[in-house]
């Protein structure tokens, strides 16, 4: 029989404010332990936690990114538990009023992965454990986050993969955090069970933690699914269990949850008012989002005709699209632009990381400027191509590097005494055309090409050899 | 109604030991003060009347760092510390 898979994510996600959502204390990564803490962060009694304005806003951002509806009445809930990263024994969260609800990510396969809702609440703190006991930094702790929460409907590893790509995109491009799930600021838990291939009813799903790359979710994601479908194979059951993916041995195993069970007893957080949003405040917000990654690389396609793989590559991190965008500025042919970019500058930046960042040293008026050199026709190709290379090299615009004399091409009387000489200087070519080899005459054409310096026209000539050895 | 078996529940949540011989006087005390609490049920209002008492909304503070407290202050009040961490024993 065959099994599908059934997949929902809850992502969280960290956000790029200055100060924790509760207080003033910064939210600089790292730093000595306990040393970003203040009374209210680490839970003292008597203290007064006060939201974080931009905090919200960052999260209706989140939510309107991902086509969700921002609640005009939200509020903050407290979630008990009884663990040491948790100073006060309770998390201020939302679960009853959250602050987004609804919207999805639409995938490439043109699937929409519906989301539940996006609620904000505060980050947890650190523990080192260390021979049975536990060192605790609260540094951490109070730091901002937003947990999307998708509905079920992810049924491959793949949607798996590009599901949380996609995220991470939108969430760089609006800028309210910097997704590094290597450094915590991105986390995903993943709900999986299976069912026959048909069924509508799903199975008893598992709850995976603990993974720190979108590499080990899927690998941790492919080792669930196997061993789900082997388990119901061999007549088991699959049990609702929280299992840790540990990456060396590339397997799941069942983690003791915090609670025995999951009672986490919620209630109105009474140290925090109701958060009001008007409709017009939404609306403002909605505004200054930029364009998104999906509607820009759909645009690419429509508007400037680029191929899709052009407008994804382009689109792929904000600042590449922001480059390109200014590059384009009233050239003839996006195309052209697409091509240096993908291919010349591409090849200057090695990693994901270089290619995010983009820095680099020709500038977008710059290229601009080369690419409406040879929209106008006063270079040809091969030397845009050679000028942009050094342009790279050197940081400096494309005019240090082409004289008066490149530009304008050559005249008919030039390019005629350029193929004479490719005739007279190469004999043995002539001879070779003449008794039928075909390609000698491409020697020729290199020969005017190379004295040219690039600005003849390589059709052109071939013609005028043809014609003058014929 | 609280039973013997809410106490216990209870207590495991909080990480508490409560001995057999008092979960009975417990859930006695604990009767009583659901008893007390209950008393707001009788009041006539709807339950949103209760939700935002001070009827106040949107107490928002500005994105501005404010400086932390040194680690030692952040430490003072903690049972157990070490290496600038609140060190939290397993008792198990």
């Amino acid at each position: 029989m065959k099994y599908e898979l059934v997949a929902g994510f809850e992502t969280h996600i960290e956000l790029s404010t200055k100060t924790k959502i509760f207080c003033g204390c910064t939210t600089q990564f790292g730093g000595e332990p306990n040393t970003h803490c203040c009374p209210v962060c680490i839970g003292l009694p008597g203290t007064l936690p006060k939201l974080n304005r931009q905090a919200v806003r960052y999260a209706i951002m989140a939510g309107l990114a991902t086509h969700g509806e921002i609640a005009e009445v939200s509020k903050m809930d407290r979630k008990n538990y009884c663990y040491p990263d948790l100073s006060k024994a309770y998390q201020i969260s939302q679960l009853y009023a959250p602050l987004s609800i609804g919207g999805y990510v639409e995938l490439s396969n043109g699937r929409k992965i519906r989301l539940h809702h996006i609620h904000i609440e505060e980050d947890a703190g650190k523990l080192i454990h260390q021979h049975g006991d536990t060192y605790v930094d609260y540094n951490r702790g109070g730091v901002p986050l937003i947990e999307i929460v998708s509905e079920p409907d992810i049924r491959s590893i793949d949607e798996a993969r590009e599901y949380v790509e996609k995220l991470q995109q939108v969430m760089r491009y609006i800028g309210i955090s910097d997704c590094k799930m290597q450094e915590g600021s991105m986390r995903c838990d993943v709900n999986i069970s299976v069912r026959p291939e048909g069924s509508e009813k799903f199975g008893t799903r598992t709850e995976i933690k603990n993974m720190n790359s979108i590499n080990n979710i899927c690998k941790a994601m492919e080792y669930e699914y196997e061993r789900q479908v082997d388990l119901i194979e061999s007549g088991g059951e699959v049990v609702q269990e929280t299992l840790r993916y540990d990456d060396a041995t590339n397997t799941t195993s069942s983690m003791r949850s915090k609670e025995d069970a999951h009672d986490y007893r919620y209630f109105r957080d009474p140290d925090l008012v109701t958060i009001n949003v008007t409709k017009q405040e939404v609306e403002e917000i909605r505004k200054s989002l930029p364009e998104l990654p999906a509607e820009k690389c759909r645009r690419y396609v429509q508007e400037l005709s680029l191929p899709e793989k052009d407008a994804q590559l382009l689109t792929k991190y904000r600042n590449i699209s922001e480059y390109f965008d200014k590059a384009i500025d009233g050239v003839k042919s996006a195309k052209t632009v697409s091509n240096f970019i993908i291919g010349q500058i591409f090849s200057r930046l090695e990693t994901e990381a270089d290619k995010e960042i983009f820095d680099v040293a020709v500038s977008p008026e710059q290229l601009n400027e080369l690419v409406k050199l040879l929209d106008s026709g006063k270079i040809r190709n091969n030397l845009a191509k050679a000028t942009l290379e050094k342009m790279l090299d050197s940081g400096k615009g494309a005019l240090e590097f082409i004289s008066e004399s490149d530009m304008g091409g050559l005249d008919e009387n030039a390019l005629l005494e350029l193929c004479k000489q490719a005739v007279e200087s190469n004999p043995k070519a002539v001879d070779d055309y003449k008794n039928g080899k075909e390609k000698a005459i491409k020697a020729m054409v290199g020969f005017v090409m190379k004295n040219s310096r690039g600005k003849a026209d390589a059709a052109a000539a071939e013609q005028k050899i043809k014609e003058l050895i014929s | 109604m609280v039973t013997r078996e809410d106490v216990e529940n209870i207590a495991l949540l909080s990480k508490l030991f409560v001995p057999e011989e008092e979960l009975d006087s417990l859930t006695q005390s604990m009767q009583e003060i659901i008893n007390f609490a209950d008393e707001i049920n009788k009041a006539p209002a709807s339950d949103e009347a209760f939700d935002n008492i001070n009827n106040l909304s949107n107490v928002f503070r500005e994105d501005e760092v404010v400086e932390s407290y040194s680690s030692e202050e952040i430490l003072r009040n903690a049972p157990e510390q070490a290496e600038k961490h609140f060190l939290v024993r397993n008792r198990e």
